[in-house]
């Protein structure tokens, strides 16, 4: 994706303010992400805001329910719709949750967590194919936030390793996802980081969350990053080449000016480990 | 042969139902003091969903009555649509379908859910091609152009009038013209008489203000053509007032 003025970190599309963003001069992503199914097929003050904003910004999209980790088959009608909304918007980079959200033709409109096994690799793997033949363009595959894991036989990193390298998709990196879990599940972090496939990184996801106790966090999208992230962010930015940034705001939306920081803070720390890059390829 | 096996397969269903039901299924390998995170969390979303599509609905049940409504919703349907906004839709098809309004002895449940959602569908559709049209035209002899983002809707209950409270007791037959301005979006609700709701249907079908005032005048009973066009012209005034018709059909 291409990206002007060496700019490299976008935010989150959100209705809650994309009347303020449209018409802000403080908060300046270099571009935004939004979920295709909360656009999908929407008219009226809607559609005019999202054409609003995809005449100010380059769009990226982040997907929640193709379910790319269901047993169920994959819902073709929804994928093709999908394909139509991307070429409609231009749309560069493509992601979704290695997760699954529909099991047993029912919908649950949240991320649960793969069983880390090998015949969900081989069947995943399948899946991301199909969806990019479909797509005509390469999916980026998200780790997620997982409070526990389910009938595991090999651990989160060689999972997704092996999904990313057999499928040959991209990776969407969230770095707040890893410190997350390496919290929740006690590992270490950047040790994590090292182990994944780090050349097929295409996208960062950057966010809060909040400890809920002592032994929990949950991935929430409504808190400021905190300081640990922000270092995990500049030490997982030193192994990558440059790509696009998203600062995740689901809830919980402050003033403009604080997203604004986070954006800056964030700006600040690629333009040291990317200073010689000028676009992103 | 399918590459994922039962067991992987029968895992996944497992955590999925709990997540639905909150009944604590058989997992092989799970941190259970956190499973509950993920029943809390779908469950959350889903709740949020339908409260923000049904805030009237919401308000006016009882809340043990609302929580075990929205529970056995989520226990027993399977939500279809991928995009969370329109799962609202399924939640009245499901009521109307259990008769959800007979087991509570509510008679206008079913009326009231169904206004909720139609704001929030004629508020979000998809945008529809507006006909192109004449402003100077004839119109009372030629066919008019309407908004095509609207809505012609018959209810046994004024829920679009009346406050939930005070539906008891005003069964009878209702209209609203439901329609979305071009211009901002916004959605607009208009109470029609019976005879009104006769003009707007005729007009949907194309049959021009002269015609329809005839059939009207003879089908109502009327028999006073002069008082009739009169009253109708007034309300026809009003429609284009508020570009709800829009001129003269041209195509």
């Amino acid at each position: 994706m291409q990206l002007k003025n060496n700019k490299h970190i976008g935010i989150g599309f959100r209705k809650d303010f994309s009347e303020e963003l449209l018409e802000s001069t403080v908060l300046k992503p270099a571009f935004i992400e939004l979920a295709p199914e909360n656009w999908i097929g929407m008219g009226g003050y809607w559609k005019k805001q999202l054409d609003k904003a995809a005449e100010k910004f380059p769009i990226t999209c982040h997907g929640l329910s193709l379910s790319i980790g269901s047993p169920d088959d994959l819902d073709l009608d929804f994928l093709y719709k999908i394909k139509k909304f991307i070429k409609h918007y231009n749309v560069q980079i493509y992601s979704e949750h290695l997760s699954y959200a529909k099991c047993d033709n029912a919908h649950l409109y949240d991320l649960l967590p793969i069983p880390f096994r090998k015949d969900a690799v081989k069947h995943i793997v399948a899946r991301i194919k199909q969806v990019q033949d479909i797509l005509e363009m390469p999916l980026a595959i998200e780790n997620v936030s997982y409070y526990t894991p389910v009938a595991a036989e090999m651990d989160e990193a060689t999972f997704i390793s092996e999904i990313v390298n057999e499928s040959g998709c991209n990776m969407l990196l969230d770095v707040n996802n890893v410190y997350v879990n390496s919290f929740n599940h006690k590992y270490n972090a950047k040790e994590f980081i090292t182990k994944l496939p780090l050349d097929k990184v295409s996208y960062i996801h950057m966010a809060g969350h909040e400890q809920i106790s002592d032994t929990v966090i949950i991935d929430t999208h409504g808190e400021a990053v905190i300081e640990k992230v922000f270092e995990l962010f500049e030490y997982t930015t030193a192994l990558l080449k440059p790509v696009p940034v998203l600062l995740e705001r689901d809830f919980n939306i402050p003033e403009l000016e604080e997203l604004q920081t986070e954006i800056t803070r964030m700006e600040t720390i690629v333009s040291k480990t990317w200073k010689k890059e000028h676009a992103i390829a | 042969m399918p590459l994922l096996k039962e067991e992987t397969h029968t895992q996944q269903s497992r955590l999925a139902e709990y997540c639905k039901t909150g009944v604590f299924p058989e997992l092989t390998g799970v941190i259970e003091d956190n499973l509950h995170h993920y029943r809390r969390l779908v469950f959350n979303i889903g709740i949020d969903t339908i409260e923000t599509a049904y805030p009237i609905t919401y308000r006016f049940l009882p809340n043990e009555i609302w929580d075990k409504l929205v529970y056995d919703f989520y226990a027993k349907h399977k939500c279809q649509t991928p995009q969370v906004w329109r799962m609202p839709l399924e939640f009245y098809e499901y009521c109307v379908e259990k008769n959800i309004q007979a087991e509570l002895n509510i008679p206008f449940l079913n009326d009231l859910l169904y206004f909720e959602w139609l704001e929030l569908e004629m508020h979000t559709m998809e945008d529809v091609p507006y006909p192109s049209f004449n402003v100077n035209g004839d119109s009372v002899n030629d066919v008019l152009a309407l908004n095509p983002e609207h809505k012609l809707v018959k209810f046994a209950y004024p829920v679009h009038i009346l406050a939930p409270t005070e539906l008891e007791g005003k069964a009878g037959d209702y209209f609203l013209l439901m329609y979305r301005e071009k211009e901002n979006g916004r959605v607009q609700c208009m109470d029609v008489s019976i005879l009104y709701a006769y003009i707007l249907e005729q007009l949907q079908n194309g049959v021009n203000i002269q015609a329809i005032l005839t059939e009207a005048d003879t089908l109502f009973q009327i028999n006073n053509f002069e008082m009739l066009k009169e009253h109708a012209l007034i309300f026809i005034n009003d429609l284009q007032q508020r570009q709800f018709i829009l001129g003269s059909l041209t195509s």
